[in-house]
């Protein structure tokens, strides 16, 4: 199930695509007026931080590449089954469904589905478990919004 | 420097009022709780509670984060010890012996073991941070850019080299962590860097939702993995034996060696409670006379990485409170706090707020040692939060993080970086990558550009001005000693049994 050496590689290579977009848009920082000379360029820092992380983003794609492994993870895989993917994939999705339901719909219908889907995701069908995800979601509501005087929209 | 009486007052009067003392005691309520909830371990713990030190004065705000931070620490012992599996990664040692002594029927020696060694380790490394930290605060004060520069790259690399097994990863998160805080507004001279249009990204990524999102949202993702896994363990209540002073008094070696461990390992930046743990684990199994003992279930196998472990407390906190440089990624998210606080760590918070340091330092004391009381009756609970479902950990730690980091600043705009941050700790903690370097560097980021961009400018761009200082040769020395004592020490070795 997607092995350590593909994955990374192919984050190696997301990350070295993204150090020479960042460096292009780096190029494009210009101070003007008095503060124009005075100093390095603001350019110089974002540059030298991308060509550290794009230098050692080669070094481990090569390692991957040429050896199969960097740091001992020879043969493993990125997840040891496909539920485990699934379970935790499917949580992205709700994480960020959350979000946009929060800023598009307000936080209660957010907070209540919030639950019920992050146990739907994980495979859960005990409902003693729904019923205490519930709970504390209206436990955590009750402590922001009256202990804390927080509003939540 | 900051020795003055009526600091001291001012600190035990803070200290003493209802709202310290509650939050002190809830805080180590907490940190048990969520200690020994697997999975979750004290730099989640931190980052879960610092929405709430936005409502807080800075005195009670640190007393909670330090109650959770201790009692966090000591908590993941108590699952190592009664299932086998480690609360936190400070624990991992622990299992060795302590479950063998469990399941051997000496549980209740193994919490005690395990609680007594916390204690002391706590106690001592609370000693030594008060003892050390304002001689070093009084150093630092006379620390320039250059010097500044020489901490960071320390700090950072440190870090590095201990995080994870691969060094080139290592160092491409540390990077990484730096390069994010580049975006923003250049503190320097105004220039707009990576804010993509957005008036939101002028003062950057913003620290508190970054650290949330990389620790706590990624081990959400994380846990959803396991939440189907169960846990075998059937027990309805769990009891604890305390040691006598005379078996204690056989230990004592041990002990005062852990304390130390502990100490010395968290004040280097980056090593972290678990690697204090395994080293002390490993010093008293190398100085025992029976060494083939450990891993059957010893107390000196239980007492030693305990000790360890919250001995690293105190010790993480010194060069976070003197340099602004965190001990540990625990440390960091507690930096993040004095942040929220209006307060930037380093030498000059010693004489701003003596109070503070004050408390901080008879605060942990304190902590340590109320932690006796509270963890004799939170052992007793212990085996119904061991049975909490990870599925029910999940959601709410999920609800917790957007509703805590959403009430800081009323802005979904901090709950999107939350989210994004999360899911990169989670990717590339997937990929094998550890987040400690990446959160580090996002903390010592702003650090050391500016003392890089002022050191040339002092030097008029030479970069052999940067070690013409003492103390950041000194420091440069140090780091290479660090980097080089392990593979030395082992040439050493094997040219002496050749």
């Amino acid at each position: 199930m997607l092995s350590q050496r593909l994955a990374n590689i192919v984050f190696v290579i997301v990350v070295l695509v993204a150090c020479v977009w960042f460096g292009v848009i780096a190029e494009g920082f210009e101070t003007s007026g008095l503060l124009a000379s005075s100093g390095l360029p603001s350019k110089f820092f974002p540059q030298l931080t991308l060509g550290l992380t794009g230098a050692c983003a080669i070094i481990v794609g090569l390692l991957y590449a040429l050896r199969g492994s960097a740091g001992g993870d020879s043969g493993e895989m990125v997840f040891e089954e496909g539920a485990q993917a699934r379970r935790s994939l499917l949580m992205l999705v709700v994480a960020i469904a959350a979000y946009f339901i929060w800023k598009n719909f307000g936080f209660i219908p957010m907070a209540v589905i919030l639950g019920p889907l992050s146990l739907l995701a994980m495979g859960v069908r005990s409902i003693p478990i729904y019923l205490t995800v519930l709970a504390l979601t209206a436990a955590v509501y009750l402590v922001f919004t009256r202990l804390l005087g927080v509003t939540l929209s | 420097m900051y020795g003055n009486l009526d600091a001291l007052v001012l600190a035990l009067s803070q200290l003493t009022q209802p709202i310290s003392l509650a939050l002190l005691i809830g805080g180590i309520v907490v940190g048990l709780v969520i200690g020994i909830l697997p999975g979750l371990g004290p730099p989640i713990a931190i980052a879960l509670a610092l929405p709430f030190t936005f409502y807080l004065e800075p005195v009670p705000s640190m007393i909670l984060l330090l109650g959770i931070y201790s009692a966090a620490i000591y908590g993941g012992s108590i699952s190592a010890i009664a299932v086998g599996i480690p609360g936190t990664g400070a624990a991992i040692a622990t299992v060795q012996d302590g479950h063998k002594m469990f399941k051997s029927g000496r549980g209740g020696e193994a919490l005690g073991f395990s609680l007594t060694g916390s204690i002391i380790g706590g106690l001592v490394s609370a000693l030594c941070l008060a003892l050390v930290s304002p001689m070093l605060a009084e150093l630092a004060i006379k620390f320039g850019p250059r010097e500044y520069l020489a901490i960071s790259v320390f700090g950072l690399l440190v870090v590095v080299r201990v995080a994870g097994q691969s060094l080139p990863k290592g160092l491409l998160a540390g990077a990484l962590g730096i390069f994010l805080t580049t975006w923003g507004l250049d503190e320097l001279n105004g220039t707009e860097r990576y804010t993509f249009g957005s008036y939101h990204m002028y003062e950057g990524l913003p620290l508190v939702p970054f650290l949330v999102g990389l620790f706590a949202m990624s081990e959400v993702l994380i846990g959803a993995e396991r939440a189907l896994q169960k846990i075998d363990f059937s027990k309805e209540s769990l009891s604890v034996k305390l040691p006598g002073l005379k078996t204690l008094g056989k230990m004592k070696d041990v002990i005062l060696r852990s304390s130390l461990i502990g100490t010395i390992i968290g004040i280097i930046p980056g090593e972290g409670a678990a690697v204090g743990a395994f080293f002390a684990y490993s010093e008293a199994k190398r100085r025992s006379k029976h060494p083939e003992k450990f891993g059957t279930g010893i107390p000196e196998g239980i007492v030693a990485p305990e000790t360890a472990n919250n001995a690293t407390v105190g010790g993480a906190l010194v060069p976070t409170l003197t340099l602004g440089v965190p001990g540990s990624p625990a440390a960091a998210v507690l930096l993040g706090a004095l942040l929220i606080q209006g307060l930037s760590p380093g030498p000059k918070l010693f004489t701003e707020r003596p109070d503070l340091m004050y408390s901080i330092f008879i605060g942990l004391f304190v902590i340590n040692i109320l932690m006796v009381f509270i963890g004799l009756v939170a052992i007793r609970f212990a085996a119904r939060l061991i049975m909490v479902p990870t599925s029910v950990i999940v959601p709410t730690v999920m609800l917790l993080c957007f509703v805590g980091i959403y009430s800081v600043s009323n802005s979904f705009f901090n709950v999107g970086v939350l989210l994004a941050a999360g899911i990169l700790g989670y990717v590339i903690r997937k990929l094998g990558y550890s987040i400690a370097p990446l959160s580090i560097g996002f903390v010592l980021g702003p650090i050391l550009e500016n003392s890089l961009r002022q050191s040339l400018t002092i030097a008029d761009g030479s970069v052999t001005e940067f070690f013409n200082t003492p103390i950041g040769l000194v420091i440069y020395a140090m780091l290479i000693l660090t980097i080089l004592w392990r593979p030395l020490m082992e040439w050493f070795k094997r040219a002496k049994t050749n």
